[in-house]
């Protein structure tokens, strides 16, 4: 209707999707829309089970292809009409049915988080050596453009657009192969610098419920679009996922007894926000304070790790610890049995209970502040060359499809 | 799967090595020096796609290279599932590479698509003065094992259109049946040949 007009994005995908929701706005095509909502209709008779679910997807995508192929509004249309169509059928159905298809599973949530969180350890340590990347490949600007582009895998809903996501990432390595090969003397490794690199990436980006992502590409991307170079570049992304679920030291060229410790010491920074965040008496001032110790201190491990953020919380962490034991506990209910209690205690434990939310919850909110600067930092330095690639639809307009109905 | 439609047959090539034993190089040097008429090639840096015309049909090759080091061994699977062919390189001054290549071959029969066309290519054949591995012995290793063998030179592309070619004349001729496990990807062939799509 008048969203085809009122679209900011001028990306092929994007006009063909109005297209397609066009001509299903057309009385002629009464039929197909009758059968594509019963068929989203008929997925809530079922439990949700993403074997069959898929299967019962793509049947219906070929069905759809045939009878739009015998369709007077698509008489005579090119292949590459029909594949259009096609393109819009997946992004709609899929739009639809995302919250029934994505994550479906206790284990898929499960398997992202665990996923999530051994990258986070990893990525406090990790360094390009450990997975013998030459350095002539060592492009911090390249990366990070490719670590931007799978981090999007989240922001689509269609298929065909995560897809593209982890395609963009791809042929930024892809040319920072091709042109690494061309301007020096680094014979073109193909695959065997081209994975080590993707997984570098990965780690890196820690692209968001990438478990479920690729099972949705997977189950839901239309099959004839799932093959060849698009195939290749999946499987690669499936094959880092793998390495990355099964790393241990001997994965790796590092030291064991190392690489066990930099993992311990992530862990237990990974747990200092929801666990025990230990505040001092000297409320404020004393955290800043320490801050600052924490951060000084980390700087000593600067040349072992790239992220200095999650060794000053550990290092806060240990020197909080110190502090208490120095001057005493601030919270002298901690050892205390609920039998020792008085009514006479609860004004103090209130006043203690209201100090360590409002102490914990500051400590909450820098921590994602940090993070999410050094996030957009990143973004904004890997912007730059962005506009070669296809682009999925812009924020603005993805969630007006979303919204579209036929 | 190879799949064949107006005996245009597409066939998905993996190809297996030791690190540095020149499985891109050899690649390379086959989709450069090729020129097919209205047929594009796609030179990536470790996905490559060329189309070979042979007597009765026109092959179009897919090329999946793999990662080479030990410890991304365990992952070859994904990518050796459902391919048509195999070239298995190994490094003619390099005994530890045609070890390696051996284990391929012992995989590639356990768990390979049985179908599969395999060949064995003792690559760096210009450097005579540091071979290790004899041709004798790769011979009859691979005549014991079924496979076609050549030696390959990727530097003065001795043998190289070679390999592809004769891949591409013992490939089936008709599509077997699909498979009905395994994985989604790659059992469909490409709908159309002509892939030029506006929205891709």
């Amino acid at each position: 209707m008048e969203t085809a007009t009122a679209s900011s994005s001028s990306s092929p995908a994007s006009i063909s999707f109005y297209d397609f929701l066009d001509r299903m706005r057309n009385p002629a095509s009464l039929d197909l829309v009758r059968s594509i909502k019963s068929f989203i209709v008929s997925f809530s008779f079922y439990a949700p089970n993403p074997e069959s679910d898929g299967k019962r997807v793509q049947d219906f995508f070929l069905s759809m292809e045939t009878s739009i192929r015998d369709h007077p509004l698509w008489a005579g249309a090119s292949d590459e009409e029909i594949d259009c169509a096609m393109e819009g059928l997946e992004k709609y159905v899929m739009t639809k049915l995302f919250s029934r298809a994505f994550a479906c599973c206790p284990d898929d949530l499960r398997i992202d988080q665990e996923i999530a969180e051994k990258i986070s350890m990893l990525q406090t340590f990790l360094r390009p050596e450990h997975l013998d990347i030459p350095t002539i490949l060592r492009s911090e600007s390249s990366w990070l453009l490719a670590e931007k582009e799978l981090g999007k895998i989240n922001a689509h809903k269609a298929p065909r657009e995560k897809l593209l996501c982890i395609m963009n990432c791809c042929r930024v390595i892809n040319n920072l192969l091709l042109n690494a090969s061309m301007s020096e003397k680094h014979v073109l490794a193909g695959a065997d610098d081209f994975l080590p690199v993707l997984i570098y990436v990965t780690i890196k980006a820690n692209p968001p419920q990438l478990h479920s992502n690729l099972k949705f590409i997977q189950l839901y991307r239309r099959q004839a679009k799932l093959t060849s170079e698009a195939a290749y570049y999946f499987t690669n992304l499936v094959s880092a996922k793998s390495f990355i679920v099964d790393l241990h030291a001997k994965s790796l060229s590092i030291d064991e007894i190392e690489f066990e410790e930099n993992m311990q010491v992530a862990k237990l920074a990974n747990k200092v926000p929801d666990e025990d965040p230990c505040p001092t008496r000297d409320g404020e001032d004393g955290l800043r304070r320490e801050t600052g110790v924490g951060t000084f201190t980390a700087m000593n491990f600067k040349e072992r790790s790239n992220s200095g953020l999650q060794y000053s919380f550990n290092n806060l962490f240990e020197l909080a610890k110190m502090h208490m034991i120095v001057t005493g506990s601030p919270y002298p209910f901690m050892q205390a049995e609920a039998r020792d209690l008085t009514v006479g205690d609860v004004e103090r434990l209130l006043r203690l209970y209201k100090d360590v939310v409002d102490k914990y919850t500051n400590l909450c909110t820098a921590y994602r502040h940090l993070a999410s600067s050094k996030l957009e930092s990143g973004h904004f330095k890997g912007s730059t060359a962005s506009c070669c690639y296809e682009q999925p639809e812009t924020s603005v307009s993805r969630q007006r499809e979303d919204g579209a109905d036929i | 799967m190879a799949s064949t439609g107006n005996k245009n047959i597409n066939a998905k090539l993996v190809l297996l090595g030791d690190v540095g034993a020149g499985k891109s190089s050899l690649v390379l040097r086959f989709v450069k020096g090729q020129f097919v008429e209205f047929q594009e090639s796609t030179i990536g840096a470790a996905f490559f796609s060329q189309t070979l015309a042979v007597n009765d049909a026109t092959v179009k090759f897919e090329i999946w290279d793999t990662a080479g080091q030990e410890r991304y061994h365990s992952l070859a699977p994904m990518y050796y599932r459902g391919a048509a062919a195999a070239i298995i390189v190994y490094d003619i001054t390099n005994q530890a590479s045609f070890e390696r290549a051996k284990k391929w071959v012992q995989e590639l029969q356990a768990q390979g698509n049985p179908n599969m066309v395999m060949a064995l290519a003792g690559n760096k054949a210009d450097l005579l003065d540091a071979r290790k591995v004899t041709s004798e012995e790769a011979q009859s290793y691979a005549q014991e094992n079924g496979l076609f063998f050549m030696e390959t030179s990727a530097k003065t592309a001795a043998n190289v259109n070679d390999v592809f070619y004769e891949i591409a004349k013992r490939l089936p001729r008709v599509q077997p049946a699909p498979n009905p496990s395994g994985m989604v990807l790659m059992d469909r062939p490409a709908e159309r040949t002509a892939s030029a799509s506006c929205c891709s």
